[in-house]
């Protein structure tokens, strides 16, 4: 490699994958309900930058046809994506509801003692 | 008029207008649900292109044999849950319109992207589904794992595209020769898992659990039968026609699958509940249809697949019967309940014994093309598995059919008396149509050689060259 030349470690990719396991991270060691949502969505978020940043190139157009001799950016992951966001939204928006009702039926946000409340209720 | 995408779009126009017409929602869905299933009839095969963009760059429906028997099978499966437990539906109309466009779009599409989509339509319907039962934990925990496994199956195609540079099915699989193993198995593990959930494979089956065993008589045939019955068909389809992988990763998938299938036979056969038997046993037999597809068996997976779908829907609406009148479904605390209720005991021991694989049922015709197709392809660890297995499912299932019919503790001697108190189980029109669906079982076991035409329709299914056993291969010839 020649001097000057470094290797970029702070490429979309990279922040992805570090995005996509801290979701993980989230969603294995927090006891809180709402923190394990919000893993939820970091995870998708994760996935949703790794995919917009896998075919990207500096310097690259908008599809438009008409040029020639530009190198056009891949329009696929742009479009889909949006709809991969709807769907994350979505099941967030889901997830929330639930977590209210449920919140209303054992009065807590925290997934160790709604098991604990269920084996009370067990046992009576 | 016989375009497949009005299976996805009347059921989604539906919903919408079921939105402004609140009252009228539970009509709305029997339409819906009687125009796809008369349509899945009269579909044929071929391709339909979206959007007027050719793929692999547009989106396309594709309907092969195989798809075509998911459509009909499922349609059929969800209106007769329905029309069974028509007085349950109340507000759900529009969530179970939206989960039936979603399942006809997980069968019909040809684009992993696309399936991605219904798939998570689907699975958010059977999210607020599930929530009926108001243990809003176990929702809660559906949906974590769940959205994981959309997650995990997002990475895996996005992986892929990476790779082939495409998303459309069929382009997909003519590129995937060209890639080796090392670089594939990320990719199709991630998407294994993702479906897998939904599949209700193993290690991410632990939602199961609390979902089916408080769901009602409407929501766990629902979930047992027709979404769990998709799943297998999108695996399936997947599996064997646009990911057939090699070696290495075959076995990875198998033992899983395997693993799977045993788990679930011997946790149902510690189980008190009466859902909770057949909840395991559903898992299990999921790993055995993966197991099927993923060793290249098509045809008698989906033979097995369709005789465990049948099976489920009759037993878990009889079951979600149990709760409803009788507020348990622990089978010692409803001895001899078949007494009362003869004709309902009928439809589901004919369930019970099919799924235990007893001759002139349909389970028997699954079990042995399983077995045949198994020996053909010089295979013999796996059949010893599954008929050691069927030993665990028939002891189960004998157990549990024993205590509903007999009256009476074990070591006492049968009396009426001993029997729990009389109660209807299942109206008089539910007792019909659950003895015509047990009909169909046995008209599939007995009249094996019309149910192979139905199946295949003289083609092999996505390719499959595995044998079909018929009547004249009994007879010695070929």
């Amino acid at each position: 490699m020649k001097e000057g030349k470094k290797i970029n470690l702070l490429t979309a990719q990279n922040t992805a994958i570090v995005l996509f396991f801290i979701g993980f991270y989230g969603l294995c060691a927090r006891r809180n309900i709402i923190k394990t949502i919000i893993s939820l969505g970091i995870m998708g978020g994760g996935v949703i930058l790794y995919f917009i940043s896998i075919n990207h190139q500096p310097n690259s157009m908008p599809p438009i046809m008409g040029e020639v001799g530009i190198v056009y950016a891949d329009p696929l992951p742009q479009a889909l994506v949006i709809t991969a966001i709807v769907v994350g939204i979505s099941v967030t928006a889901v997830a929330l509801v639930m977590f209210i009702s449920m919140y209303h039926t054992y009065g807590t946000t925290n997934w160790q003692k709604v098991k604990k409340m269920l084996n009370e209720r067990k046992n009576k | 008029m016989n375009n497949p995408v009005l299976l996805i779009v009347i059921p989604l126009l539906l919903a919408f207008l079921s939105v402004i017409i609140k009252k009228a929602g539970k009509w709305l869905l029997l339409v819906g649900l009687l125009f796809n299933t008369a349509l899945a009839f009269f579909i044929t095969t071929g391709e339909t292109i979206i959007g007027g963009f050719a793929p692999p760059y547009g989106i396309n429906l594709v309907v092969d044999q195989f798809t075509l028997v998911g459509v009909i099978l499922i349609n059929t499966l969800m209106l007769i849950t329905i029309v069974v437990s028509f007085d349950l539906v109340g507000k759900y109309s529009i969530v179970l319109l939206t989960a039936l466009a979603g399942i006809n779009g997980m069968l019909l599409t040809g684009d992993l992207f696309n399936l991605f989509v219904f798939m998570e339509i689907t699975v958010i319907a059977a999210y607020i589904l599930s929530a009926q039962a108001k243990k809003y934990h176990h929702t809660i925990t559906y949906l974590v794992i769940g959205s994981v496994g959309s997650v995990l199956y997002l990475l895996g195609i996005i992986l892929l595209y990476n790779l082939t540079g495409s998303l459309n099915m069929a382009d997909v699989a003519a590129k995937l020769p060209l890639l080796t193993t090392k670089e594939l198995l990320v990719p199709v593990l991630l998407i294994f898992i993702g479906i897998g959930v939904e599949v209700k494979l193993m290690p991410v089956s632990g939602w199961v659990k609390g979902v089916y065993s408080n769901a009602n008589r409407l929501i766990a045939p629902l979930f047992a039968s027709v979404i769990a019955g998709t799943a297998l068909f999108v695996f399936g389809k997947l599996f064997v026609s646009v990911l057939p992988v090699s070696d290495t990763l075959t076995l990875l998938m198998l033992i899983m699958s395997v693993m799977t299938f045993v788990f679930g036979e011997f946790a149902a056969f510690n189980q008190k509940r009466v859902k909770n038997i057949l909840l395991y046993s559903s898992i299990g037999q999921a790993g055995l249809v993966t197991a099927l597809f993923i060793s290249g068996l098509v045809y008698a997976a989906v033979i097995l697949l369709i005789s465990n779908v049948i099976s489920k829907l009759i037993m878990f609406t009889i079951a979600g019967a149990f709760t409803e009148k009788y507020e348990t479904d622990d089978y010692e605390s409803l001895n001899g309940v078949f007494v009362h209720n003869k004709f309902t005991g009928i439809a589901f021991t004919i369930a019970a014994l099919s799924m235990a694989g007893i001759p002139l049922l349909i389970g028997f015709y699954a079990k042995l093309n399983i077995l045949i197709g198994f020996f053909q392809a010089q295979n013999y660890v796996l059949p010893a598995i599954i008929l050691l297995m069927a030993i665990v499912e028939g002891a189960y299932i004998i157990k549990l059919l024993l205590a509903l019919w007999a009256p009476g503790k074990e070591g006492q001697v049968s009396e009426k008396s001993f029997a729990v108190e009389k109660k209807q189980l299942l109206s008089v029109k539910n007792t019909i149509i659950c003895l015509i669906v047990a009909l169909v079982i046995i008209a599939g076991g007995v009249l094996i050689d019309i149910t192979e035409k139905v199946v295949t329709d003289g083609q092999p299914l996505l390719g499959d060259q595995s044998p079909s056993f018929t009547i004249s291969q009994s007879k010695g010839g070929e």
